[in-house]
């Protein structure tokens, strides 16, 4: 299999033969579900999901702890495979892809933000935005360095390039991640309770942060929270409970 | 990616430091086991200067008898060299080839300048037929010698170079500062390493010694005689020997050896101590194997979350696999980097007097060894942690 090709042609449908609508399906999620195994349990994460993620969407999952909101965006993310059903991005299977092709498309397509950072506290602000350029062999050097001084000015840390995170408030923290996912330039924006860690004020600004990248750039968020308040600011919002989608 | 490798290990120095200093430790203790290791093999692999095979080698014990010593003695080599079997006889000093006997010296000067530490043997005219030794300049000694003013000596390439460089040492006179005796070489051998299959080419001097004149043997000495016998020649001729020994003697004490025998017995002994720097060599190795197999398991299992994020950013199995390689190689580069900064300077100070190909062979060898030491134990970690589920991973943390 031509692996560029299938990059290159996965979030375009007018390359996959399918007709351009106003709001195609970015995601598909068909009858998902997921069950741990061990020798004497198993345990139901989740519970024949259907889901359609349209282009541009801001999505909010929402839903107790453990009903399985993490398990479906890892999912939705390509980093976990589900026991049964079927993922779409963009009207293609990805069941089917090996661990080379999928790690090349997330590191094109999407872009993760995760509750508690994930930044490797021995990089740099500027070298942990490089991250995910790292992967790509067709980006210089010189050209990543560009790219991620872009991505922190935008969230407004270019001035903290050289510090390290510990260095950094988490409200900093979380924005050099989104930089670090912006880096990438994704066109999906997978974000794991990104204000769960931080107070209200920081967690404001993460938000608008997402809801800027949103509207303004045209990038597809799903979102999962605990924050009610936070949802409703986005464009729709799915319920989960037990590993089933309620609403 | 090496840039990137680079920038992680510098800012993680401070536990990176440790394992830098095990490897260069471990690359030193390697480098000493190599040293010896490769010294030894390579001295084996040099001439012997000599044939062993065939020579026997006897110890005449004549115990309280003290009539006419000097004559009986010179009838015995009369009569051995006139046995059937016998090609050669020779009378020489204790430390024959492959004994556990030194006599060594560092009494000869050259217009003032003093010779090495060297080996020094009592010869007759007849040791370099016993032994096959060629004088590649000059002569062996020979009845020309007899009533020589100065002792007649052949000296090895070895002791000529250490005392006259280049030039030939054939005809130069060596004085002690001592006494007034004075040395003349007539010859020049290329190689005589007695001591050993694994003993090096150390200056050796030939003094000739004839039991004539003055010159008898000592009346407590219990003369060492090497006998060339033809080929082929066993126990029959050997017991031979030790009646005749005993029938002119009237009495005398004699036993036989061959000199392959001893050199078997002299290899066994020098293999011993080889052998147990070897185990001893592979005990450390393995403990510094397992050190680094659990520090980077360690390592590992502390950088799960990273390994899940660089999955997620883009990372494949594979690639996490190589940067934790990667990473292993880079701290072994310089561990080995401290290391060679120290071995070098054993061939730059000529310590110990080796040759410097062997510090090469043994720095090379080390280096080899540590890199395959590491990447070896690198090579299951970083298995493990290219099978990490990032999903699990990212969880956990």
């Amino acid at each position: 299999m031509n692996f560029t090709t299938a990059q290159s042609n996965l979030f375009d449908p007018a390359a996959t033969g399918v007709a351009v609508a106003p709001a195609p399906a970015m995601i598909k999620l068909t009858d998902i579900e997921k069950v741990y195994q061990t020798k004497t349990i198993e345990t139901v994460a989740l519970n024949r999901v259907n889901l359609t993620i349209n282009k541009g969407e801001f999505v909010s999952i929402m839903g107790p702890s453990g009903c399985g909101k993490s398990t479906l965006l890892s999912i939705i993310g390509l980093l976990d495979e589900p026991s049964s059903g079927q993922v779409e991005i963009a009207g293609r299977p990805v069941t089917s892809y090996s661990d080379k092709e999928l790690a090349g498309l997330r590191n094109q397509k999407i872009g993760f933000v995760f509750q508690s950072y994930h930044l490797i506290n021995d990089l740099s602000v500027l070298d942990n935005v490089e991250l995910p350029l790292l992967y790509r062999r067709s980006v210089s050097g010189q050209e990543r360095r560009q790219r991620a001084h872009a991505a922190l000015d935008k969230v407004g840390l270019s001035a903290r390039t050289s510090h390290f995170p510990s260095q950094l408030s988490g409200g900093q923290r979380q924005r050099v991640a989104i930089a670090r996912a912006l880096a990438g330039n994704p066109e999906l924006i997978l974000a794991d309770e990104p204000t769960g860690n931080l107070d209200s004020v920081m967690g404001e600004e993460i938000m608008d942060l997402l809801l800027h990248l949103n509207r303004h750039e045209g990038v597809t968020i799903v979102m999962v929270t605990h924050d009610e308040h936070q949802a409703q600011k986005t464009e729709r919002v799915i319920r989960f409970f037990d590993g089933s989608q309620v609403s | 990616m090496i840039r990137h490798i680079f920038i992680l290990i510098w800012n993680r120095k401070r536990s990176n430091f440790l394992l830098i200093t095990e490897i260069l430790l471990s690359f030193f203790v390697l480098f000493v086991v190599s040293v010896l290791l490769v010294s030894n093999y390579y001295n084996y692999r040099q001439p012997m200067g000599f044939e062993s095979a065939n020579v026997w080698e006897s110890r005449v014990t004549p115990g309280l008898d003290t009539t006419d010593r000097n004559g009986t003695f010179l009838l015995l080599l009369q009569e051995l060299r006139g046995t059937p079997g016998v090609v050669a006889v020779t009378q020489t000093s204790d430390n024959t080839p492959f004994s556990f006997n030194n006599m060594n010296t560092d009494e000869y000067h050259y217009k003032g300048k003093q010779g090495p530490l060297t080996e020094r043997y009592d010869a007759d005219d007849e040791l370099a037929r016993v032994l096959g030794l060629k004088a590649v300049e000059g002569r062996w000694f020979d009845r020309r010698d007899d009533g020589a003013r100065r002792t007649p000596v052949v000296v090895n390439r070895k002791f000529a170079e250490s005392l006259f460089g280049s030039e030939s040492p054939v005809g130069k006179v060596l004085t002690n500062t001592r006494t007034p005796e004075e040395w003349l070489i007539v010859g020049l051998v290329d190689t005589y390493r007695s001591g050993s299959d694994f003993a090096a080419n150390e200056p050796a001097i030939f003094c000739r010694r004839v039991l004539q004149g003055d010159t008898r043997i000592g009346s407590r000495e219990d003369p060492l005689l090497l006998i060339q016998v033809q080929a082929g020649s066993g126990a029959v001729l050997e017991q031979q020997l030790v009646r005749k020994i005993a029938r002119v003697t009237k009495g005398w004490k004699a036993n036989m050896t061959t000199l392959e025998e001893n050199r078997q017995d002299k290899m066994k002994v020098m293999l011993t101590p080889l052998v147990a720097l070897a185990l001893v060599g592979l005990f450390l190795i393995i403990n510094v194997a397992l050190g680094l197999f659990g520090v980077l398991w360690y390592n590992i299992s502390q950088r799960k979350a990273e390994i899940g994020l660089r999955r997620a950013l883009g990372a494949t199995g594979n690639s996490i696999s190589g940067q934790f390689l990667g990473e292993m190689l880079v701290v072994t580069t310089l561990g080995v980097f401290g290391g060679l900064l120290l071995a070098v300077q054993f061939p730059l100070l000529g310590v110990f007097g080796l040759d410097p190909e062997v510090y090469l062979l043994a720095i090379a060898l080390a280096t080899m060894l540590v890199y395959v030491l590491t990447a070896v134990c690198a090579f299951q970690p970083s298995r493990i942690a290219a099978g990490i589920l990032p999903a699990v991973s990212l969880r956990e943390d």
